[in-house]
This record gives structure tokens, C-alpha cells and sequence, in this order.
């Protein structure tokens, strides 16, 4: 909701007071910080009634006494409007509320993982109930296994429904229920098993109190008010999702969202909440390969310096990537030199990019608010669900706006949640999916065609001439006749639905791989905005946007140029003998077939790898440098939008695990030499100790760097800076109290106030003091509800949000005519199907990736891959009929050097002539491609059903070890009392 | 034309086998839905209903006219008009202490066709639901059958006797909750929800049964069409001394020599149905007190025995008609007990979704139960006149949990004596020999 909606008066307790119109009484009130306890409304999910927390006396005029309960969030305001919070009536009426709440409620908040944050100890306090009258005994539930990743305490419920509503409302989620009645109100799944929504962990942030919480979290367990916290953004996909990070004693304990009006809202994805766990995680590189180090306690400068020096000099061909900072790939750009590039995209992804770039280039990309805005989505082959879970949910609010359009045709506001629900009915805004893959988001489709990626193209180029039938535009030449009935009958509608929509969406991105594919999305926008033009189409604009795969996919984009070299051009040009080697920038290389990567090995010289995470590429590099997670450093991801945000170090991490851009830093000072590169400013500069220093390094020694935001927003506060940490931290709460009950002395950060946002400490100024709030909290709200004292009106973006900088891009047109769309056969030369033998048979296979399996970091968490229940193909029973396979047999699938063991399952509703499939350890690459599947032995399902278990054993056995691990290292706390570089702790 | 008589509801009922669809018929039956048919518009019949001042009779005597005139009504060729509306009898008949719907049911099922009819014609329904309380087992196979020799003489179905009107009857019957009594709680159900009451706005007749306008009705008020329509709104209106038109199907349980039901013109008084029709009470016991319309109304006193038996009149003496039943209380029953046991039915039968409901029916519960056996405390009477507060109209989500409290708080007023015994004797007086305790 954008807040241009018209201000009233009313008058509380005989203030006046302006509210907006548009919203409800409850809103108002807590849009001018009152404070007013509620439960069941949320200002993302809208008004029910059924807790009747949020009482107040409505008056009819200046002379009326009595007045009369209203509650507040179904009461819509007017003007004029008189109430009272104060008055005797509603003020007892409300402590009975909470009172009655309590009968049942268990007093175990001192075991309760919400204590401390608990939104239903905030309004107990605030409603004056105190003293406990109830004499009788209190109702139990059974609780349920929910899976990993959310814990189950149904005593704690106080039946506010807002965790079915969120669920099953909001995200459109059908294995989570309300049961019973009476005061036996049961919320849970009809039987034990893990939640099946990409949402699931939004239950934690959305029950007021402590019945659904974060089993991560449970486990190794702090309060609230001991976690060191700071803004960060999710590292596990490009839609950038606002989050906090809390930390403790040198480990990461929990990702909370966040409040972002414009991209995540309220909600996060389960992979943003839980993925964090990777920072924990065994694979962690924690001391430095190939380095020597002259000292047994620490790692020097020098000693870095030493080990480099040979290298003085020397050319180095450098490899970004999308999962590293926008800071981290430009250095390494700066360093490498442009024509040594290379963003780790092979020739094809190059020429995704450069389709992708016309896209970012010539159109607005709507944030996820204006996503919800849409009335006509078309998506086009991308399972998103899967791929950027988080926009699925706001393309299931957008298909509400239909009912909400409907009820508001009745006086039926669209914040009266329940109401608007039974008017609209199953009213739906109509959504198009034109996909390889069923999808989740099929049930709320008005049409659905699960056709090949080609069968995509060929449909789009349709669409397009039956849009602009008279359009010149001819290089695709295509007619009707290549389409079925089926595939006509869904282009009709949909162009007859496009006809009618106000604020069309078209989506798409990167999961298939396919240049042509966006290329197509490209011609197909155009047309759309032609017609639009011409006013063959009612729309006033069109929205379009591509979801790229790695949180900062967008930052690489915008450092591409005509220079920029593939992986394939970086495997040829190693074999120059000049070349002193590689440096791989937390990269893992996974387009890559393994034949190709030993020949990466063999032709360079040396390979310097900066990774958090073992890989297949650290696994042969010669020197590793060990940097930061997320958690761990600072710097700055670009969004699918192109929105830059910056995430914050939350804890320093143990040395000498840096800062990727510290590393990149010693690099400069020992590779670069004024004999070389004479003309490069770069070379003289002194060491880099902050991020804000590294921007104005770029800006003064670098044209090139994009950015010109102000890093070192420490001048727009008052003199001090914002604690990490909250008021409450302190000494009483220490796990250490069996070794000292000192607390640490507060970690200082190297340049002071000066540079940096945020202290490593409780002392500094309040949380809302920054533009990105390390945490949220206000006086009497402890919980997350306490976003709503730093809104500009309740629901709505915060009141100090700072202006988000967009990066332009303008390269399209030097790439595109450089990296033109090939056969994808020929670019992928590389990777084909060996020879079949005579029964073996060819089909092409488009690769299904489930959200926890999406994300290379994200998938090293045991919780994760635990999930993967073993590897699945689906095939249609046209084609199982003619090679006589059988629903539940296993074959071989061979492509290239990949072999794996599947099963193979018979889609009854698909009649492609190709196979899709969920197949551990495939590159995210391989899809669209054509594979082999050939009989197996029964000695080779019995190896593989083996192996299927001993990795599910070897995952919990992992999983137990990282919760063993962290607790031992409570017990030693990291001293390092200064956050900085190699020498500065 | 035959009259229906000063009893047309029940004039025609025979429990041991209710008239086929022909007998019915040679009884005077479907005229009324004929002539509605034949003879009006919907317009005009919603017009003769309103005149007529016939009142829902399920409790809370809401103008039958007035709710109707709330359905939009579209042109045949009107493109905004919806593909359906919908008409749904009330039949979950759960009011403790409340019966009449089922002599309805099971002796005339015809009646309710019949009235169906009518009231869906008026409205433009083409398909009807009977709600039917699931233990109902007779009236089912009744209304099924009827329904069927209904659609066999082409009362039902399309194009109903060569007229043009459509409309399919459905016999639904409730897995039984108490709250399905309210109309929106009602249609959640039928939709295959949780009986819940809806938020309102979007009331029924706009919004109701699958998003589409819809008018639930209570099987004695529907039964009435039929009459009104064969014999006229003056008709209708003398039958009544007073200003409620019609008659009344009224109840009488408890201690009282022959409980029944009889149809008395609306606006008899209490003394006339509990002394003139059900026997007054057994040998040897006072009246101490009655519930006038249910177990959700207030308590009245041997003083309101005069009070006529109609909504104001009742609302006037401090309590509601309600349904018409009366519930006795004699001198040697314990009134908290009798309190207790209303309060377990009602804590029983909240749908969960409020929280005053949800929690405050037990608490008065747990607190009414230890005051019964003898371990209340003074606070308690605090606690429960609180309780009582804390449930009541404009605090809660529905009428479910004012309807509950309305005993309790009658009780405590009228007998306060009695609850301050039980907590002072620490047993219950009635029971001599209690010790307390559970």
C-alpha cells in the first residue's frame, strides 16, 4: 500500500489526531505509536476479530459518556471519530482478554524460546494483568513433529489463529490446519511430518508467542537480549530479502526478517531463515593453504606478503562470482585488469547475461510491492517457488486482487481480511505459467502448459503476432499450426486476459539457462509495450523481471564488458605460459564438467582460491585464502532489481578468515608493481581498512566503479553509532559463568565511530537511528512486533528509510552483438551424452531443483540435504509405454561424465517429449539437455539404495557434530578485542 | 378455499405418517405456492410478506420482509447479476429445551417444500438447502421423500408447474454443532468449512452461501409462507391479539404435569402456557423460575406470569422469547446447578473463535462447578458477574456467548441467595448430603 491515501482527524481521548482513511481503527492507533494490544490482526494479513484484544471505546460525539467496545482493527476510521484507550471499560475488558488468554497459557517462560521476545508477555504487561484468578486446571495438546526446521508447543497456543491464517491463507500452504473447537483449538498438520512450505519458518515470526519456534535456534539457544545482531541481506538468492543477523560468542544463531516495504515485507523464505546454518557448517575453511606462517599464534601481513612476492608482477586472470559482493568483484576486476575478467559464466551464460542486461537496461523492474500489485501475471519457465521462494508469496497476494477489487465493490475494505475472503470467494486474478516443470504455483493458475523449453519459445512468438498481428516483426516466422489446440486455446485466453489487465507482469529467470529463452521474453515485452502504445491494450504499463541465480548475479552483470571473458575463453587463454595463474573468487566453478576443471588445473600455474566453503575448486588450489560468510563481512549485494543494499559485519570471525576484500586487498599490495603497471593508481594506495575506505579508494583510483553512494552514512547520526547489540545484554544471562562471571570486554571496531555504522557492544544510540536497524525493539515491544514504533504508518516503510540506489546498467549493447544466442548444442560442446548403445535411450532432461537444493551455500546445511530424499525422473506414459519403463523402477542416467542412479516415476498429467527430475549433484547448468538412460543392475540399485542411506546417516551424524562443536566453543570465547584485518586483532 | 384454521402450522401435522404429496395437496396444500407462482411477482410477494409483519421465529424475531428485501434482484438480461442465489432453511434445531422445528419436520414435510418454494421465488433462488440437524434421522427420510414426490409432481426442479421457475431442493444434513443455529456459522458449514460465524459485513444477502446472495430462514418461520399467502395478510395478522402477527409454536419442559408443544395464537401469556396447556407444575413443587425461550434467554420470575409471550413484551420483562420454549425450574432443583449444566452445553458447543467465548465459557464453568460442590469463595460471585460482562453483546464475535450468559446473569440477580448458601454452607443445599469436591 503506498501512502498517498487521504488524512483524517480523529480524536483519541480528546486528542486529535491524523490517521489514514484507508486503513483501520486498530492501524491508526499504532500508526501514531499508541500503544494498543491486539494478536490476531497482523498488518500484512489484515483483520479477523477473533481475539478481541484491541478494544476501545467508541463515542458518538463530544456528549456521549457511555460510548460503546468497538474493536479496533475491524472499526474503519471517519472523520471525526472519537475514542478512548483510557477509559475504564475498555482497560478492564482488555487485561479480561488476556486473562482469559492466560487460563490456559503454561507459565513456562522460563524455558520458552520466545521469552524475552514474546509479544504475548508485551501485552500482558501492557494491559495491567497481573494477578492470576482462574482456579481451574489447564488443557494440554500432544505436540507434533513438524520436521527440522520449526519446533511444535501447542500448550503455549492462545488461539489467535494468525499461524493457519499466514499458512493457509497467505501462503497458500495445504498440510497445516485448524482443528477442533470449543477451547481445544488445535493448530498443527493431521499427522506428525515435516511442514511442507517454502514458508514455514515465517510461523516462528508470526505467532505471537511461543508455540511454533526455530528448532536451529532451540538448539543452541540465547536470548534475545544477549544476541549481537546486525542488517544484513540474504545471501541465497538475488531477491535480496532484509535480514537480521544474531550472533553469539563467535557463532551465528538465527536469521529474523527484516522490514523491507518494498521487498520482503514481513516474511522470509524457509532457505533465508534457516540456510544461514552454513556459516556453522563443517565445510568451513578456517586457516589458510599454501600460505607459510612464521609465527604458531597468528598469520601476518608479512607473512601473506612472502608468500606472494613472486608474484610481483605477474598477470593473473581473475574469476568472480555472483555469491561474493559487488566490492569483492569489482577489486578483483580492478586488479585482474578488465581483459582478464571473467564473472565465472561460460559463453552461453554470457549469453544469458547479455539478454538479461537489455532487460535490466531499457525497463523499470518492479519491487515484490508492486509484484502484489499485478493483476496478469505470465511466467515464464521458471519454477520460482523453487528458484526465489520469496516472490512466490507475493504473486500469491497479486492474485488476490481480484476478490480485494470485488469486495471493494460492496464497501468491503481490503484490510477486513475475513470478509474480503468470503466475497472474493475463489476469485482469482488470473496467472499464466508456461513451464518446463509442474509447479506449486499451478493450483492458483488460471492456465497452465507444462511444454519443452523450445515448445516455450515457439508459444511466445505466438503470442506475440497474436498481439500485434499486423507487426513487422518476422525474423521468428511462425504461425499457428505448430501449436496444438491446447497450446492456442491457452494463448487466446491469455492475450484476451492480458486485453483486460490494468498492471501486467511478465516473470521469468535463470533456472533454465537459456538465452534464447529471455531473448524470446525480450521480443515478447517489446511487442506488449507496442501494443500498449497503440493502445491495442488497455495496460498502462507493463512490469517485467528476470530472477537471476546468486544474491549479487545483478552486481556481476553490471561489471560486464566487451572484455569480459568466458570460462571457456579463460581455459584457452591459460594455456599462454605468461599467465602466473588463476585467483577464484568464491567461485566453485560448478558449470564446469569435471574433465574441464582438470584441465583448469593443469594448464594454470597456480590457482588462488578466496572461499568461506570447501569445494571441488579449493580442493586443488594451490593457495587458499579463508574469507568471511555473510555473517562475517561487509559490503554490498545488487538485487534482481538492481537495488544496491549493503550487509553488515555482524561478528568479526576468527582470524585469519577475512573479509573477501581484505584478502583481494594483500593481493593488490603484492601482485601490482609499479614497474608493470605503471598507469595504475592502484598500485601506490596504502591498505584498505574498512569498507567506507575501499569506496573512496574506488572512487578516486577507479572510473569504473559504479557506485556512488556514501558508505560512511556514520555523519548522518548523531556522533555515536547504533549497538549491535541490545540494552539488556549483560552479564547475568553469561553461559560462561562456570569459568568467569566477567563479560568480555566489547569488541572495538579498527577506525572507530568514524567509518562504521554500528557498534560490537550494547552502547550507542537506538536501533531506528540507522537506516538499516540492526534489530527491532521499543519500550514495551520486545517482540518483532515492535517494527510497527519505527513505521511511517503501520505496515508501511520505515520512518527513516534511507533512498535505496539503483545501479545502472548499460553494457547490453556491447555485449549482446559479442556474445550472440548460439545452438545451445554447439556452446555446450563440451558436455554431451556419450555414444548410445543400442538399447539405451536419448530424451532431453530439464532439471527440477527443489528451493532447499538451489543455493550452493544454503545446500551444505545437514537440515537441507536431508531433505533430498534421493534422486527422481518423471517421465510422461507415452514415453514409458514405448521403452516399456515402469513407474518405480530405477535407471542410469549418463550425461557427459555425470552417471547417477535414479528412480523413475510416470507424470500421468505431462505429455512432453522430455523428462524432468530432481538428480543430486547435477551442475545447475545441466538442464535443457539431452541425456541417456540405460538399464541397471540390481547389484547397482542395491549400491545406490546403500549409499542413498549412509549419506542420510553421515548428514545427521553431521548435523549432531556442528550442534556439539558450537556448544564446546561457548565455553571458549574468541578474544579478539579489535574487528579488523590480519594485524590489526 | 379451505382456511388454514387458528392453527396452520400444525393443523396439518400427523406424526405417525405425514401426508403424501396428494393428501396434502386435498388439505389445501401448495395453493399458497401456486397462487405465489400464478398470481405475483417476486416483488409482489415479498410485499405481502413484509405486510404481513411475520418475525424469524428462531430467536431472534428479526422481520422475515425486511431480511428478504436486503437479496439484490437483477433483470433476466442483467450481466452484473449472479449465476446463483440460494435459500437455506435452518433446520439444526439445537436450542436446548427447543423441539418445535422437529414436529414441523417429521408431521408436515410438505409444508416446508411448499414454503420453499415461495420463498425462494420471492428472492430469484434456484437452489435450497434444508440444514437439518444431524440426529434428525426421521425427518430426513421424511423431507427426502417428500422432496421426491415433489419433483414427480413437478413442484420442484425446472420449469415448476409450467411457470418457469426453477429450483432445486437438497436435504443436508448437519454433523452437528450448536453455533450452525447462527445463519453465517450456517453456510461455512455447508461450504464444507469450519462452522464459524462470519465476520459481518458482507452479510448472507449480499455475500453468503459460496460468495452468492442468500436468505437462511427457521423452518417455523418459512411454514408460515404457505398460509400467508393462501388466506391473506389480514388473515395472517388476526390470528394475534397483538402487534406480532400470527401464532407461536410454544414448548414447555421441566417439572410440569404434560410437557408439549402447542401453537397458540403469538402473545399468550406465560400463565397460559405453563398453567392452561402444559398441566402447571408436578404435585408437591413450586415454580421457582423459567427460561421463556430457550436455554439461552434470561431467567424469569412467578411475578412475569402474565407477561404475553411476544418479543417486546418478553424483551420488557427482562429476558427474550426466544424460541418459544419454556424451561422450568421448580423449587427443589438447584438453580446453580441447572446454571452449570446450561454453561457446560454452551462451553461445549463455542466454535473457539473468540476469545471471550472460547475461554470464558469454561472459566464460568470451572467456577460455576466449584460453587455447586461446595468449594466456592466469595470472589467467585466478583468472578462470574465479571465473566458475565466480560461475554456480553458487542464484546464478542457472535451471539453464541451472550445467549450463555444470559441464565447465568439472571440467575445470579434473581438468585443471589441460593449461590451466597452454597459458597457459606460449603455444600450445595439441595444436595444434603454433598461434601464438595469433584
Amino acid at each position: 500500500m503506498a501512502d498517498t491515501s487521504e488524512q483524517i482527524t480523529i480524536y483519541i481521548d480528546n486528542v486529535p489526531y491524523h490517521v489514514n482513511r484507508d486503513n483501520n481503527l486498530l492501524a491508526g492507533v499504532l500508526s501514531q505509536k499508541l500503544n494498543l494490544p491486539y494478536f490476531c490482526w497482523h498488518p500484512a494479513m489484515g483483520s479477523v476479530g477473533a481475539c478481541r484484544q484491541c478494544a476501545v471505546t467508541q463515542y458518538q460525539d463530544e456528549n456521549d459518556t457511555r460510548g460503546r467496545l468497538v474493536m479496533a482493527c475491524t472499526t474503519p476510521v471517519s472523520e471525526g471519530m472519537r475514542i478512548s484507550l483510557k477509559d475504564t471499560a475498555s482497560v478492564d475488558f482488555r487485561e479480561q482478554v488476556i486473562a482469559a488468554m492466560m487460563t490456559n497459557h503454561p507459565h513456562d517462560c522460563p524455558v520458552c524460546a520466545e521469552g524475552g521476545e514474546c509479544h504475548l508477555q508485551d501485552m500482558t504487561v501492557m494491559t495491567g494483568h497481573s494477578a492470576r484468578h482462574y482456579h481451574g486446571s489447564k488443557r494440554t495438546f500432544t505436540n507434533q513433529y513438524l520436521g527440522d526446521l520449526v519446533g511444535h508447543e501447542m500448550n503455549r497456543c492462545i488461539t489467535c489463529y494468525r499461524c493457519v491464517r499466514f499458512y493457509k491463507d497467505y501462503a497458500g500452504g495445504n498440510d497445516f490446519d485448524v482443528f477442533g473447537s470449543k477451547n481445544q483449538v488445535y493448530f498443527g498438520r493431521q499427522s506428525d511430518g515435516p511442514l511442507e512450505s517454502e514458508f514455514s519458518g515465517n510461523l516462528v515470526e508470526v505467532c505471537p508467542t511461543g508455540v511454533f519456534t526455530n528448532r536451529q535456534f532451540s538448539a543452541h539457544y540465547t536470548r534475545k537480549w544477549d544476541l549481537q545482531s546486525a542488517p544484513s541481506i540474504c545471501a541465497h538468492c538475488s531477491v535480496g530479502c532484509n535480514t537480521s543477523i544474531g550472533e553469539r560468542y563467535g557463532s551465528v544463531r538465527r536469521v529474523v526478517n527484516r522490514f523491507n516495504d518494498e521487498i520482503n515485507g514481513y516474511f522470509l523464505c524457509d532457505r533465508g531463515r534457516f540456510g544461514i546454518g552454513f556459516v556453522n557448517g563443517e565445510q568451513r575453511i578456517l586457516t589458510t593453504k599454501g600460505i607459510k606462517q612464521q609465527s604458531p599464534d597468528r598469520l601476518t601481513t608479512l607473512d601473506v606478503a612472502k608468500s606472494l612476492v613472486h608474484f610481483r608482477g605477474k598477470k593473473f586472470i581473475g574469476i568472480g562470482s555472483g555469491r561474493a559482493s559487488l566490492e569483492a568483484n569489482f577489486y578483483l576486476q580492478q586488479i585482474v585488469g578488465n581483459a582478464s575478467f571473467c564473472a565465472g559464466f561460460t559463453a552461453k551464460q554470457m549469453a544469458l547475461a547479455a539478454q538479461h542486461n537489455q532487460i535490466l537496461e531499457h525497463h523499470h523492474i518492479p519491487s515484490l510491492l508492486e509484484i502484489e500489485q499485478s493483476d496478469f501475471i505470465l511466467i515464464v519457465g521458471e519454477d520460482i517457488t523453487q528458484s526465489s521462494p520469496r516472490v512466490a508469496l507475493s504473486i500469491r497476494q497479486a492474485l488476490r486482487n481480484a476478490s480485494i477489487e470485488k469486495a471493494a465493490s460492496i464497501g468491503i475494505p481490503a484490510w477486513q481480511d475475513s470478509a474480503v475472503r468470503t466475497v472474493g470467494g475463489k476469485t482469482l486474478s488470473p496467472l499464466y505459467s508456461l513451464n518446463c516443470i509442474p509447479t506449486k504455483l499451478d493450483e492458483v493458475s488460471e492456465q497452465v502448459l507444462q511444454i519443452s523449453p523450445a515448445m516455450i519459445e515457439r508459444c511466445i512468438a505466438v503470442m506475440c503476432q497474436s498481439i500485434n498481428p499486423d507487426s513487422e516483426q518476422s525474423e521468428v516466422s511462425t504461425s499457428t499450426a505448430v501449436l496444438n489446440q491446447q497450446q492456442q486455446a491457452f494463448i487466446s485466453q491469455l492475450v484476451s486476459s492480458l486485453r483486460q489487465a490494468k498492471k501486467p507482469l511478465i516473470l521469468s529467470g535463470w533456472t533454465l539457462q537459456s538465452p534464447s529463452l529471455i531473448a524470446a521474453v525480450n521480443r515478447l515485452v517489446a511487442c506488449i509495450k507496442r501494443a500498449i502504445e497503440q493502445q491495442n491494450i488497455n495496460a498502462c504499463a507493463l512490469n517485467v523481471a528476470i530472477f537471476p541465480d546468486e544474491a549479487n548475479t545483478t552486481g556481476l552483470l553490471s561489471l560486464l564488458d566487451e572484455q569480459t571473458l568466458s570460462t571457456e575463453q579463460v581455459l584457452s587463454q591459460l594455456e599462454d605460459q605468461q599467465l602466473a595463474g588463476l585467483v577464484i573468487l568464491e567461485q566453485d566453478l560448478s558449470a564446469l564438467s569435471d574433465t574441464e576443471l582438470a584441465m583448469l588445473r593443469e594448464r594454470a600455474n597456480t590457482i588462488i582460491a578466496l572461499e568461506h566453503s570447501d569445494s571441488r575448486v579449493t580442493n586443488l588450489a594451490d593457495i587458499v585464502m579463508p574469507v568471511g560468510a555473510i555473517s562475517e563481512c561487509d559490503g554490498h549485494f545488487v538485487n534482481y532489481q538492481g537495488a544496491v543494499q549493503r550487509f553488515y559485519q555482524v561478528h568479526a570471525p576468527k582470524l585469519p578468515i577475512m573479509d573477501n576484500w581484505r584478502w583481494l586487498d594483500l593481493l593488490r599490495m603484492s601482485v601490482l608493481n609499479a614497474g608493470n603497471h605503471t598507469n595504475s593508481p592502484l598500485v601506490s594506495h596504502d591498505n584498505i581498512n574498512s569498507l567506507a575506505h575501499l569506496h573512496d579508494f574506488f572512487r578516486h583510483c577507479c572510473q569504473q566503479w559504479p557506485l556512488d553512494i556514501q558508505v560512511n552514512d556514520a555523519s548522518e547520526l548523531s556522533a555515536r553509532n547504533v549497538a549491535r547489540q541490545t540494552h539488556r545484554t549483560s552479564g547475568r544471562t553469561a553461559q560462561t559463568a562456570n569459568i568467569s562471571v566477567h563479560e568480555l570486554k566489547a569488541m572495538q571496531s579498527k577506525n572507530g565511530s568514524k567509518l562504521n555504522n554500528f557498534s560490537f557492544s550494547m552502547e550507542g544510540v537506538g536501533v531506528n537511528q540507522a537506516k538499516d536497524m540492526p534489530f527491532t525493539w521499543a519500550p514495551g515491544w520486545n517482540s518483532n512486533q515492535s517494527i510497527n514504533q519505527y513505521q511511517t504508518q503501520v505496515g508501511q516503510a520505515l520512518s527513516n528509510k534511507g533512498c535505496n540506489a539503483h545501479l545502472a546498467i548499460l553494457n547490453s549493447a556491447q555485449l549482446i552483438p559479442q556474445w550472440p544466442i548460439n545452438d545451445a548444442e554447439q556452446l555446450s560442446g563440451a558436455k554431451t551424452p556419450s555414444a548410445a548403445i543400442s538399447e539405451d535411450v536419448l530424451v532431453n532432461f530439464v532439471q527440477s531443483r527443489p528451493w532447499y537444493m538451489v543455493d550452493t551455500q544454503a545446500s551444505f546445511l545437514p537440515e537441507f540435504a536431508l531433505m533430498n530424499k534421493g534422486n527422481c525422473l518423471f517421465i510422461s506414459t507415452e514415453i514409458a509405454h514405448a521403452n516399456q519403463f515402469t513407474h518405480g523402477q530405477y535407471v542410469k542416467l549418463s550425461y557427459s561424465g555425470y552417471q547417477a542412479i535414479t528412480q523413475l516415476g510416470i507424470d500421468e498429467h505431462f505429455n512432453g517429449d522430455f523428462c524432468y527430475g530432481i538428480l543430486d549433484g547435477l551442475a545447475k547448468t545441466d538442464t535443457n539437455i539431452t541425456v541417456q538412460l540405460s538399464q541397471v543392475t540390481d547389484d547397482e540399485i542395491a549400491k545406490y539404495i546403500e549409499q542413498q542411506k549412509l549419506r542420510a546417516q553421515q548428514l545427521a551424524q553431521s548435523k549432531a557434530n556442528i550442534l556439539e562443536r558450537l556448544k564446546e566453543r561457548d565455553q571458549f570465547i574468541p578474544v579478539r578485542m579489535i574487528s579488523g584485518g590480519l594485524d590489526d586483532a | 378455499m379451505n382456511n388454514s384454521g387458528n392453527q396452520p402450522l400444525t393443523g396439518l401435522v400427523d406424526i405417525e405418517k405425514p401426508l403424501t404429496i396428494n393428501d396434502y395437496k386435498a388439505r389445501g396444500g401448495y395453493i399458497g405456492a401456486e397462487k405465489a407462482l400464478t398470481e405475483y411477482s417476486p416483488a409482489q410477494v415479498l410485499k405481502i410478506v413484509q405486510d404481513s409483519g411475520l418475525k424469524g421465529r428462531g430467536g431472534a424475531g428479526f422481520p422475515t420482509g425486511m431480511k428478504w428485501s436486503f437479496v439484490p434482484m437483477f433483470a433476466p438480461d442483467d450481466e452484473q447479476a449472479p449465476d446463483n442465489k440460494y435459500l437455506v432453511c435452518n433446520a439444526d434445531e439445537m436450542e436446548p429445551g427447543t423441539y418445535k422445528d422437529r414436529l414441523l419436520l417429521e408431521g408436515v414435510p410438505h409444508q416446508l417444500v411448499e414454503a420453499m418454494i415461495i420463498a425462494g421465488y420471492t428472492i430469484g433462488a434456484n437452489k435450497a438447502y434444508i440444514f437439518l440437524r444431524g440426529e434428525y434421522h426421521l425427518a430426513a427420510r421424511r423431507l427426502q421423500s417428500a422432496i421426491d414426490e415433489a419433483y414427480q409432481e413437478k413442484w420442484l426442479g425446472s420449469d415448476i408447474q409450467g411457470r418457469g421457475y426453477h429450483l432445486d431442493l437438497y436435504v443436508h444434513t448437519s454433523a452437528g454443532r450448536y453455533i450452525c443455529g447462527e445463519e453465517t456459522a450456517l453456510i461455512n458449514a455447508l461450504e464444507g468449512k469450519r462452522a464459524n460465524p462470519r465476520a459481518k459485513p458482507p452479510f448472507p444477502q449480499v455475500s453468503g452461501l459460496f460468495g452468492k446472495p442468500t436468505i437462511v430462514n427457521n423452518v417455523e418461520t418459512l411454514s408460515n409462507l404457505p398460509h400467508i399467502l393462501k388466506n391473506g395478510v389480514q388473515w395472517f395478522q388476526q390470528l394475534s391479539p397483538n402487534s406480532d402477527a400470527g401464532t407461536k409454536i410454544y414448548g414447555a419442559c421441566g417439572r410440569v404435569k404434560s410437557p408439549g408443544l402447542w401453537e397458540l395464537p403469538m402473545g399468550v401469556t406465560i400463565r397460559d402456557v405453563l398453567y392452561g396447556h402444559a398441566g402447571g407444575m408436578q404435585d408437591g413443587l413450586k415454580l421457582k423460575g423459567l427460561l421463556p425461550g430457550g436455554a439461552s434467554t434470561d431467567f424469569l420470575l412467578p411475578e412475569h406470569l402474565d407477561t404475553p409471550m411476544d418479543y417486546d413484551s418478553i424483551a420488557k420483562a427482562g429476558s427474550r422469547l426466544g424460541t418459544g420454549g419454556l424451561i422450568v425450574l421448580d423449587d427443589q432443583n438447584c438453580p446453580v446447578a441447572m446454571v452449570l449444566n446450561l454453561m457446560r452445553f454452551f462451553a461445549q458447543e463455542s466454535c473457539g473463535w473468540c476469545t471471550p467465548c472460547r475461554d470464558g465459557t469454561p472459566w464460568a464453568v470451572e467456577v460455576l462447578a466449584r460453587i455447586e460442590a461446595g468449594n466456592g469463595n466469595a470472589e467467585d460471585l466478583d468472578t462470574l458477574a465479571k465473566l458475565c460482562d466480560f461475554m456480553w453483546i458487542g464484546k464478542t464475535h457472535c451471539a453464541l456467548a451472550p445467549g450463555a450468559v444470559e441464565p447465568l446473569k439472571s440467575a445470579l440477580k434473581y438468585f443471589h441467595d441460593e449461590f451466597e448458601q452454597h459458597i457459606d454452607h460449603g455444600c450445595c443445599p439441595y444436595h444434603q448430603n454433598a461434601t464438595g469436591g469433584h
